[in-house]
């Protein structure tokens, strides 16, 4: 089982359009798939029309894991689950701080799902917090998107430090430009430069496109009902791009 | 990725799932529709061994029985020739999974039906999916008039209490958990329903049973199972219908010499006569079966440079055989032999009145249990004198006694105590397949020579039928040895006790 997240410091960069069409592609390759919504805005969950996650007891690990277990719920298209973000999951840090091993936990919690999924992919909310630390040391990658402008640049740099500091591997990092316009010359001066600075950039790029906004309107996936638009072809490929990376 | 518990229902005729809407907004998708032909042996093998087997739109599929609807799809296979027999299908997980159901019998279509299947998805405010339905209905196949109409509800995981919700609203329109599923249906339709066959019916005899009915009763029993196996005797489906039939009169021969004074002796005589001339009529075919069935494991006794030798041989074997079968079914049309069949029958009629007879109204226990122990002491007897200076013909005769003990305790095996009988028959069968062994071998010798001696077909076929007959003989030999091993088992010790324990009764008063 391989555990992916999408991640990103800063807000309005992709990061759930990703999780919700990257779901649905794995979902499409064979692989049995489990999409966790992390983010207490719920904007995964309402894409699948999912109802909030209901309430439960957060008191250690095994209480997380069953939590999260009941509240697991199938998607419109068989092979993608989905566990429902809640407005409770704000508590996530203050519930991990009282544990032993508080940066570890979350991995513990994702094994247990390792039986029944191929793969589980997070949709994580856009901050630096005890719970983004259980992300990292949870995820075997973190795709993280990146709009290429001179700020994306920037928060990049913070979280690659970030990484270093905290001794965390580096190479578990997977950015890969999101929302591109080519006709931008900034986006393509910073296309051309930045990915020299990361090994594991992604070849994909993903384009900016009005039909991924449109998501919120049609509450499904792109992949669900733009099937051949230019977006949709790109998160296809960086399907395959990831699943290569990931082995079978 | 979730096992899924689907409920079944069975819905009145006009139920559509647009009653649904009342409270879900359900998307109805087009209408599938299929011929389904199914297919079982003669013994249900498919159906007792908890499957089914269907072919549409030039596919085998075997699936798993849900009661009396299609389960799980386990395997397909494109159709092309024929598929009577489990060698004739051609992927692996076809064969290995139907041979132990089918064994030598052959499939023939039982039933056929139209199935017209509806996909809906039920959804809620939100328009998500919550459950999902298969509306489907079956008719036979040339008809109109609708058989079934069903419904199965398959829950979304996490949302079964909303699925739950949907059986409620179709079983207040009418709709019923319950009912036959649409296989049974399409079967009964055809005439058909599924029963266990056994050559070993049960007679519901007991110790006091007077033996005139005792053995009415065996006899009727058997005499049904032989009537049923004709149809298909005259359609060639397989081997096994003209072995159980010839089996069933050899054992009505049987009950009626083993039990004796039970019915007028000359009636005996005179009906035994019968049977016995209603099995001669198939000897030829039986033994040509037996031979062919036995192709392969004669093949595998020559080394591969006289194998091709026996290719004309089987080839013959086979033309012969066809003719045969030719024969055999009109001797059994003809309308003598029916008639001959149906005087038997109905002598033994619970109508019909017989003349008195010494032993007819004795009870049936203590006259089995002294006819039992009687054969065994006298089984004890030959094998006493058996070595290796037996003829051939000596230990045919030892293998007819052991055959004449094994009817009788299966006749009565309703009034043995399991516990007893369990290691008696064990013995004995193991006794049985060695002398079997030992006079199939001498049989199979003669045959062949008899073959070539007819045919004089050239020096390879004699060097292929040679090389056989000699195998034949060694392992005939090396039977001999397995032979006084088993009677050794058969008639030493702890199983003599055992039979005299169970079967010998005090003298009768004069």
């Amino acid at each position: 089982m391989k555990i992916l997240s999408s991640y990103s410091i800063k807000g309005g960069v992709g990061k759930t359009a990703l999780a919700v069409n990257l779901a649905f592609a794995l979902r499409e390759a064979g692989r049995r798939t489990l999409l966790l919504d992390m983010d207490p805005q719920g904007a995964a969950t309402f894409y699948f029309r999912v109802a909030s996650a209901e309430k439960f007891r957060m008191r250690d690990s095994d209480s997380l894991t069953e939590g999260l277990r009941r509240n697991i719920r199938e998607s419109d298209f068989p092979g993608l689950d989905i566990i429902p973000s809640n407005l409770g999951y704000r508590h996530f840090d203050i519930l991990l701080d009282g544990m032993a091993k508080r940066r570890r936990q979350l991995r513990k919690v994702l094994e247990e799902f390792k039986p029944d999924y191929d793969v589980i992919l997070m949709d994580c909310p856009p901050n630096i917090t005890l719970l983004s630390e259980n992300v990292f040391r949870a995820s075997d990658a973190l795709l993280v998107p990146v709009i290429p402008t001179v700020l994306s640049r920037r928060t990049l740099e913070q979280l690659a430090d970030f990484f270093r500091d905290e001794d965390l591997p580096v190479k578990k990092l997977r950015p890969f430009f999101s929302m591109v316009q080519k006709r931008n010359r900034m986006h393509r001066e910073i296309m051309d430069d930045l990915p020299e600075s990361y090994p594991g950039f992604l070849k994909t790029v993903i384009p900016f496109s009005a039909e991924v906004e449109k998501m919120g309107v049609h509450r499904m996936p792109l992949l669900a009902y733009s099937h051949a638009s230019a977006a949709a072809i790109a998160y296809r490929s960086l399907c395959v791009e990831i699943l290569s990376l990931a082995g079978p | 990725m979730h096992d899924k518990d689907s409920g079944r229902l069975t819905l009145p005729g006009d139920l559509g799932p647009e009653c649904l809407r009342e409270e879900w907004d359900v998307d109805i998708h087009s209408q599938e529709s299929n011929v389904l032909a199914f297919w079982d042996t003669f013994e249900w093998g498919l159906w007792f061994g908890g499957h089914l087997l269907y072919s549409a739109d030039g596919v085998y599929c075997l699936c798993t029985r849900d009661g009396g609807w299609l389960g799980t799809v386990l395997c397909e296979e494109p159709a092309g020739t024929m598929r009577r027999f489990w060698r004739d299908f051609e992927t692996r997980g076809m064969r290995a999974r139907l041979e132990g159901m089918l064994g030598l019998r052959g499939l023939a279509q039982v039933a056929e039906g139209t199935f017209t299947l509806r996909r809906c998805d039920v959804r809620n405010s939100d328009g998500k999916i919550v459950c999902r339905l298969e509306w489907s209905s079956v008719s036979a196949k040339r008809r109109d008039e609708d058989l079934l109409h069903s419904c199965r509800v398959l829950p979304l995981y996490g949302y079964e209490a909303e699925a739950a919700r949907v059986v409620e609203h179709l079983i207040r329109h009418g709709a019923s958990p319950s009912g036959d599923g649409p296989v049974e249906i399409l079967l009964r339709h055809a005439g058909h329903v599924p029963r266990k066959y056994t050559l070993r019916p049960v007679f519901g005899l007991e110790m006091d049973t007077p033996a005139r009915e005792a053995v009415g009763r065996i006899v009727r029993a058997i005499l049904e199972i032989a009537e049923c196996n004709v149809p298909g005797i005259v359609s060639d489906l397989d081997t096994e219908f003209l072995h159980d039939y010839r089996i069933c009169l050899r054992k009505v021969r049987s009950v009626l010499n083993l039990v004796k004074d039970v019915y007028p002796a000359e009636e005996v005589r005179r009906l035994r006569g019968i049977l016995g001339d209603l099995a001669r009529q198939t000897n030829r075919l039986r033994d040509l079966d037996v031979y062919l069935m036995s192709r392969d494991e004669y093949l595998e006794m020559l080394p591969p440079v006289l194998r091709p030798a026996l290719d004309t041989m089987f080839r013959d074997l086979s033309l012969e055989r066809d003719r045969e079968v030719r024969q055999a079914t009109s001797k059994m049309h003809v309308a003598s032999t029916r008639r001959l069949f149906r005087e038997v029958l109905d002598y033994f009629s619970t109508e019909t009145t017989h003349e008195p007879s010494p032993a007819a109204d004795l009870p049936v226990g203590s006259l089995a249990f002294r006819s039992i122990y009687k054969r065994y002491r006298k089984i004890r007897g030959i094998a006493s004198g058996i070595g290796d200076e037996t003829t051939d013909e000596g230990v045919h005769r030892l293998r007819i006694e052991c055959k004449k003990l094994r009817y009788l305790m299966e006749f009565f095996s309703e009034l043995i105590p399991t516990e007893e009988v369990g290691g008696m028959l064990k013995q004995l069968r193991r006794l049985q397949n060695r002398l079997g062994e030992f006079n199939d071998a001498r049989v199979q010798q003669r045959s062949l020579m008899n073959y070539w001696e007819q045919k004089r077909s050239g020096t390879k076929v004699a060097l292929g039928v040679g090389g056989l007959i000699a195998v034949l003989y060694r392992n005939q030999q090396q039977t001999r040895g397995l032979i006084y091993k088993s009677l050794e088992g058969f008639c030493g010790g702890s199983t003599a006790a055992s039979f005299k324990h169970a079967f010998k009764l005090p003298v009768l008063p004069p």
